[in-house]
């Protein structure tokens, strides 16, 4: 199968290193994961804003994109947890006859019908199922794997102490999807082994990086303030770095740090990590844009390789 | 955390409130709970008070703000002193896995938000996000500086400058303009030539 890669909003606009190191990581020469882009793709859309205000609109906007997906014969490669959450709820709300033939009456007006992935059948009738949604964590462990990640990696991130955060919407609500356990998950964890590094337990692990629901757009102070609680006790656990398979609590962790005295733990995508120990030149990982440095981290790699 | 943030936002569910609440005529709203259910949240009534999502809620932990607090304020049909907080829910979904009544409290505040939105409670941050979806087909607006480091990077336009974007644009405008969402907070979806 190939997939068809869905940037989202936030990458593109804020942080295109990702971009760069998640073509990076899948390409042929690197993880060999096929895929391709699909330009149309537009907002999933952002649960925060449509799925808040209206459902019908938001139901419609995310099927248009499952729609391209059909049309390409694809299944959705996801780099985010909140378009993870969105085109998977939307995809399996759409299983519903009613909520479908609602949706398309208005796909209708843009020329455009959802049925789902066709699956063979043995006989006439034509049989569907949703359109899958993969996010890049469940890529990496079923795809690709951790054994075959770890022979891929030529820069072990030996030495490293990363803190990993899953993120809600990849753990929760677990009816309507579930990558692994919500309340022990480890995929990410693996993965962060795989590379060489080791990760660190911390208090509230599990817990909200604060900008969720809209409540960072809302009332800023509320979200950075329940951010802090969780940079108090990644620091506490000696953390490097924070590593996150989702580009918003990204934006959190490196936003909201500015405005707390006395910390800052840089904080990375999972993408733009497995890059760099893959062997990517972080100059081409876009971390300029970050507003917390990545450099104290990259010198500690340096020193590392040089050791 | 403010006094006056808490208490522009969070207000009226905190515990004391409810407590002590002596509940006016024009406060009750008996159709309330009906309302919850026909926005997709489930039926509040069936809560019975544990609390569970109140102990797991970021949020409630934090704040004054208090998921129990909320749901059974519902329960009593106090619509108007409800309808500021849902905006303050991480839709985190913890309470969610934690109520053994599957009332799925994230859910609850969501179908709050959409009456919230209909009573015309419509929060800056919906309006500003839809707006940028309406035209760049993104919710968030392109920078200069993120612009420069693509071309750097070979990345390519971003969705907003490729060729295909008006065709995909006007697609997101009709739906926006079918489901009369920009009638409900009032932007306009045409193409910037007919406004
Ligand atoms: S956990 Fe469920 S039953 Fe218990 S107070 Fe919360 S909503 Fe009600
Ligand atoms: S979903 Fe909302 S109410 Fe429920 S635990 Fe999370 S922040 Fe609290």
């Amino acid at each position: 199968m190939t997939y068809g890669l869905f940037m989202g909003c936030l990458v593109p606009n804020r942080y295109p290193g990702i971009e760069w190191a998640t073509e990076y990581l899948l390409n042929k020469k690197q993880l060999n994961v096929p895929t391709e882009r699909i330009d149309d793709f537009t907002c999933c859309p952002v649960p925060g804003i449509f799925y808040s205000a209206d459902k019908d609109t938001w139901l419609a906007l995310a099927a248009r994109n499952l729609v391209l997906a059909q049309e390409n014969e694809k299944e959705i490669l996801t780099i985010c947890n909140g378009c993870y959450m969105s085109l998977h709820k939307a995809a399996e709300k759409l299983q519903d006859p009613k909520q479908r033939s609602k949706t398309n009456k208005v796909l209708k007006g843009v020329g455009k019908r959802y049925v789902g992935e066709e699956i063979p059948t043995d006989g006439r009738i034509k049989q569907y199922r949703p359109i899958q949604i993969k996010h890049l964590v469940e890529i990496l462990i079923h795809d690709v794997g951790p054994e075959k990640l770890e022979e891929k990696v030529v820069h072990p991130l030996t030495d490293l102490r990363v803190a990993v955060h899953y993120g809600c919407h990849y753990l929760r609500p677990s009816e309507n999807h579930q990558i692994e356990n919500p309340n022990r998950p480890r995929y990410i964890d693996d993965i962060v082994k795989a590379c060489g590094a080791k990760t660190v337990d911390y208090d509230e692990k599990l817990s909200c990086c604060g900008a969720g629901g809209g409540v960072r757009s809302h009332v800023k102070e509320l979200a950075d303030a329940l951010t802090e609680d969780k940079i108090k006790s990644i620091t506490k656990a000696r953390a490097d770095v924070i590593v996150t398979g989702c580009p918003f609590c990204l934006l959190q962790f490196d936003t909201a740090q500015s405005s707390l005295p006395g910390v800052n733990i840089p904080a990375i995508h999972l993408s733009s990590f497995v890059a760099l120990a893959l062997g990517a030149d972080p100059l081409f990982l876009g971390f300029d844009l970050h507003n917390i440095s990545v450099n104290p981290l990259l010198r500690k790699l340096r020193r590392g390789a040089i050791a | 955390m403010t006094g006056e943030t808490e208490q522009t936002f969070i207000g009226a569910s905190r515990t004391t409130v409810v407590e002590e609440k002596v509940i006016l005529d024009e406060e009750y709203d008996p159709g309330f709970a009906a309302e919850i259910v026909k926005y997709g949240g489930r039926d509040v009534k069936t809560c019975h008070q544990c609390g569970n999502c109140t102990g797991v809620c970021p949020y409630s932990l934090k704040t004054k703000y208090k998921t129990r607090n909320i749901i059974k304020m519902c329960q009593l049909g106090l619509k108007s002193l409800v309808l500021h907080t849902p905006w303050l829910c991480a839709t985190c979904y913890r309470c969610y896995e934690h109520c053994h009544e599957d009332i799925n409290a994230a859910e609850v505040m969501i179908a709050l938000r959409h009456i919230a939105i209909r009573e015309g409670n419509i929060p800056d941050f919906i309006v500003r996000v839809s707006k940028n979806v309406v035209k760049y087909g993104q919710s968030i607006s392109p920078s200069r500086e993120v612009e420069v480091l693509r071309e750097q990077l070979e990345l390519g336009p971003l969705p907003y400058a490729r060729p295909k974007h008006a065709k995909n644009n006007t697609e997101i405008q009709h739906i926006i303009r079918a489901t009369n969402y920009d009638e409900l907070i009032h932007i306009s979806a045409r193409p910037e030539e007919d406004e």
